[in-house]
């Protein structure tokens, strides 16, 4: 009867593991190698890759430097109606991607809150690279910041406590002792957020568009791809996951190469 | 909880969801173009004798669907070449044109863009469908038969390639396009936010919409109820009313 | 440059009313048991903590003064503070810790400065180290190093050799003995270990319950507790029992638990008879005493414990009486566990003090 447990914990994994890798392996299944190759000449399948990569990185860029900050003052400070701000800041977690978008275009779009404003600095978000990287941030930043807000929590006051005393300000606390040592809990959040940010679609369709090139991001050229070129579809979705579990396997290598702490 | 209490709990629970069927009346799934939504869940109240689970999305996407295995009952596109193409593989039942719809250019309620060509301006914003999709493919008609220099100035302006109907909708319905193309029934059911204005005779494409039965239906009689209510019945009054021409011939 | 601190405040469900001074060059040590509030007077020093009602004040700077709402930031205070599991800074090797503090200068200036900071306390081979890799006692020496590095005007120990094992100990606590007595800036320093109070400080305030109960030499406090606590603190033995005037002119203590004590203090009511272990010796059950002014309780052996040459037990007489005694006399007696035997001390070296 002892056993049991033990039993169920690995018939669990197993199952678990099964279902969370069967339909990644039947993409991989259903794809020849010539197909595969073939819908990488196609510049459709290119310019998306090519964009996705591009705006998911402008978006993590902005994620990382505006949002560490941000974590670190709310792990660190203390202030009447902070349980209010951090539920705000993490809102976007539960929205519906298509909410998310219908409450980007109230506040960004041109009829919006801030429509006019924008239009007046001559600056276009809808149908605009710009307006994918917007909603990029507005979708992946809550996982970030709930992570690097927990890793900064995490860490041994002692140590933030002893660079005061040896005269560091707090800036210099941060950035030389915070930063270092909650380093791999932050990337982890930023890899969390970077995967997000690459299958967004909802959000993105609705607010940027959807254009080859320009707003067409992988998601939605596989999502325009199924209708008329499953095969195509099917090639990019198996480029798109080599990409992401390269880029996931080589921040955990990083992580691991540094020093053990 | 006690075992044997679980297992007559589990029982009870199974023998429930059992039982509810025959009961119950019998559900259609039907399988339609977004331009669609409005007059055929308007339809659906109509019918008493079974319940209808709509899916709409572009007919393309729910063409794609059906070859990859999906088994609604019924499907309904926004042209016939699509139902056409099914059968031909097998898929659908001999399809019926069952509606007609206009093809026209659609502006946001306060526009004064009323001609085809203030589409080629500069600095206009045109959404428009994807090339799959019938909406996207009737537009690709109509500049196909416009003077070169036009229909490139046209598609230079293009600013998103929507995947149905209901995309474009949005981008109009929320400024952030300045001109579309859509069916007359979808301006119709948006209300006073959009506006359309018909395009030149000479370019109007020649929409009709085709239904068919999956092949594999278990609902084969409620089904053909259904067209039958669309060609003929008080689902025919449902599509009129909401801006649908009847099918031709 | 003298420390003088003065704090009052809240900290849960101790009240915090410290007040002490300490000359430039000299070092008092704050004993106590644990949550006594010794760590938080270090850390109103050091401005981690910011009492409701303080001042303190470092030679002619003032630090804080709630009063005058004066207030500088840890930053700005230049303490050496040794925290109690050493702080290191994980991701620094073992000079780059040393040199964290020292601002102002070149890589190449900061790297000599750190080494030859490494090399007074004898860790300089060690300066590439991860600091995770370290030993706990190289671990203290390097966050000394870190600690005294940019000559900091007040010195601040937490526990300083409370994280290390016992063999290492005896030898930091010479070096650490050293370094206080060899700097010119005034020390403060919290140990739960009376002993250890003794070594490091050459002054000592017994700190409980938020309050400083007694101060002075480490001999002063020893030989004339103010009370019964603070004699267990400071390693007597306490009887507790009500005096009345005995005879010989001596008093007679009526220990709770059963037996009576003399001494040669003149006290009435409830008290405390203190005495140190090493001034009691064993002697067989049914023995002779010898003379009128000699303690003699008899009870059974319980717990042995050799540490070096000699062997501490506990004799229970009603209270447990601690007694250490040589080896050698132990090995005479041939005593073991549950033997009956006399602990007898002399009547001068009771003292009665307040429960």
């Amino acid at each position: 009867m002892r056993r049991l447990f033990g039993v169920a914990v690995v018939a669990a994994l197993a199952v678990a593991l099964a279902f969370l890798a069967l339909p990644v392996a039947a993409l991989f299944v259903d794809v020849g190698p010539g197909e595969l190759l073939d819908s990488l000449d196609d510049q459709a399948s290119l310019d998306a890759l090519a964009l996705s990569l591009e705006v998911t990185a402008i978006a993590l860029a902005i994620i990382v430097v505006v949002g560490t900050p941000v974590a670190w003052g709310l792990a660190t400070r203390r202030f009447r109606g902070r349980a209010v701000v951090v539920t705000v800041l993490e809102l976007p977690l539960v929205l519906p991607p298509a909410v998310a978008g219908i409450a980007l275009l109230a506040a960004f779009g041109p009829d919006g809150l801030l429509g006019d404003a924008l239009d007046s600095a001559g600056v276009q978000l809808v149908f605009q690279t710009a307006g994918v990287v917007i909603a990029l941030v507005f979708v992946a930043s809550p996982f970030y910041l709930r992570q690097a807000q927990a890793a900064f929590e995490a860490l041994d006051p002692a140590l933030l406590e002893a660079s005061r005393t040896l005269g560091a300000g707090e800036g210099r606390t941060f950035a030389r002792v915070a930063c270092p040592v909650a380093f791999p809990s932050l990337l982890a959040g930023a890899a969390l957020a970077w995967g997000r940010a690459l299958g967004e679609f909802g959000a993105t369709l609705i607010f940027a568009g959807s254009l080859q090139g320009v707003t067409q991001t992988a998601p939605l050229a596989i999502f325009a791809g199924f209708a008329t070129d499953f095969a195509g579809a099917l090639a990019l979705s198996v480029v798109l996951v080599a990409v992401s579990a390269a880029i996931l396997l080589g921040i955990r290598l990083v992580a691991r190469a540094r020093p053990a702490l | 909880m006690r075992r044997g209490t679980l297992v007559a709990l589990a029982a009870a629970l199974a023998l429930a969801g059992c039982g509810g069927s025959s009961d119950a009346k019998p559900t259609i799934t039907v399988s339609a173009a977004s331009s669609l939504k409005r007059a055929f869940e308007a339809c659906a109240a109509t019918l008493p004798g079974e319940d209808v689970r709509f899916s709409f999305a572009g007919s393309d996407e729910l063409a794609a669907q059906i070859r990859q295995g999906a088994r609604p009952d019924l499907y309904a596109a926004a042209n016939t070449k699509l139902p056409q193409q099914l059968a031909s593989a097998g898929l659908l039942d001999r399809p019926v044109a069952f509606a007609g719809n206009r093809l026209v250019l659609a502006v946001p309620a306060g526009s004064r863009i009323a001609a085809l060509d203030e589409l080629a301006r500069p600095g206009t914003k045109v959404v428009i469908g994807e090339p799959g999709v019938p909406v996207g493919s009737y537009t690709r008609d109509v500049l196909a038969r416009l003077p070169a220099a036009q229909r490139k100035a046209i598609l230079a302006n293009v600013r998103s390639q929507e995947p149905d109907v209901l995309g474009v909708v949005g981008k109009l319905a929320h400024g952030a396009a300045d001109a579309g193309f859509l069916y007359a029934t979808d301006v119709v059911a948006a209300g006073s936010r959009l506006r359309a204005a018909e395009l030149p005779a000479r370019l109007a494409p020649h929409v009709d919409y085709g239904i068919g039965i999956v092949k594999g239906s278990n609902h084969e009689a409620q089904a053909q109820a259904f067209v039958d209510s669309l060609t003929r019945g008080r689902c025919r009054q449902a599509m009129h009313r909401a801006g649908f021409e009847p099918p031709p011939g | 440059m003298s420390l003088s601190v003065a704090a009052a405040t809240r900290l849960g469900a101790l009240e915090l009313d410290v007040t002490v001074d300490v000359p430039a060059g000299r070092c008092l040590a704050l004993a106590g048991p644990s949550g006594a509030g010794k760590t938080s007077v270090l850390r109103v020093v050091a401005g981690l903590l910011r009492p409701a009602r303080g001042r303190v004040r470092c030679g002619d700077d003032v630090w804080l003064d709630t009063e005058r709402r004066v207030w500088r930031d840890p930053d700005a205070r230049r303490c050496g503070y040794l925290f109690q599991d050493y702080a290191l800074f994980p991701h620094l090797s073992a000079w780059r810790n040393v040199a964290y503090p020292l601002r102002g200068l070149s890589r190449g200036q900061r790297r000599r400065r750190a080494l030859a900071l490494l090399e007074r306390f004898g860790v300089a081979d060690l300066a590439d180290a991860r600091v995770g890799r370290l030993s706990g006692g190289e671990r203290q020496r390097v966050a000394l190093a870190r600690t005294v590095a940019r000559d900091p005007d007040v010195l601040l120990l937490d526990e300083p050799l409370s994280a290390l094992d016992a063999r290492t100990r005896a030898a930091a606590g010479r070096e650490l003995r050293a370094v206080l007595g060899g700097a010119s800036v005034p020390s403060l320093l919290v140990t739960h270990d009376f002993a250890e109070a003794a070594l490091l400080g050459d002054e000592i305030a017994i700190v409980d319950g938020g309050r400083v109960l007694q101060q002075g030499s480490a001999s002063e406090l020893a030989a004339s507790p103010a009370s019964g606590f603070i004699a267990d603190f400071t390693g007597a033995v306490v009887l507790t029992g009500t005096a009345a005037p005995g005879p010989d002119g001596l008093t007679a203590v009526a220990l709770d638990g059963g037996g009576t004590v003399v001494s040669t203090d003149r006290r009435e009511g409830r008290v405390a008879a203190t005495v140190y272990p090493w001034e009691i010796a064993l002697a067989p059950p049914d023995a002779e005493v010898a003379g009128s002014a000699q303690n003699r309780l008899v009870g059974t052996v319980g717990s042995m414990t050799a540490i070096g040459n000699r062997l501490r037990l506990t004799v229970e007489a009603g209270q447990p009486v601690l007694v250490e005694i040589t080896a050698a006399a132990e090995r005479t007696m041939g005593l073991t566990e549950g033997d009956r035997v006399a602990a007898v001390w002399k009547a001068s070296a009771t003292r009665l003090v307040d429960t």
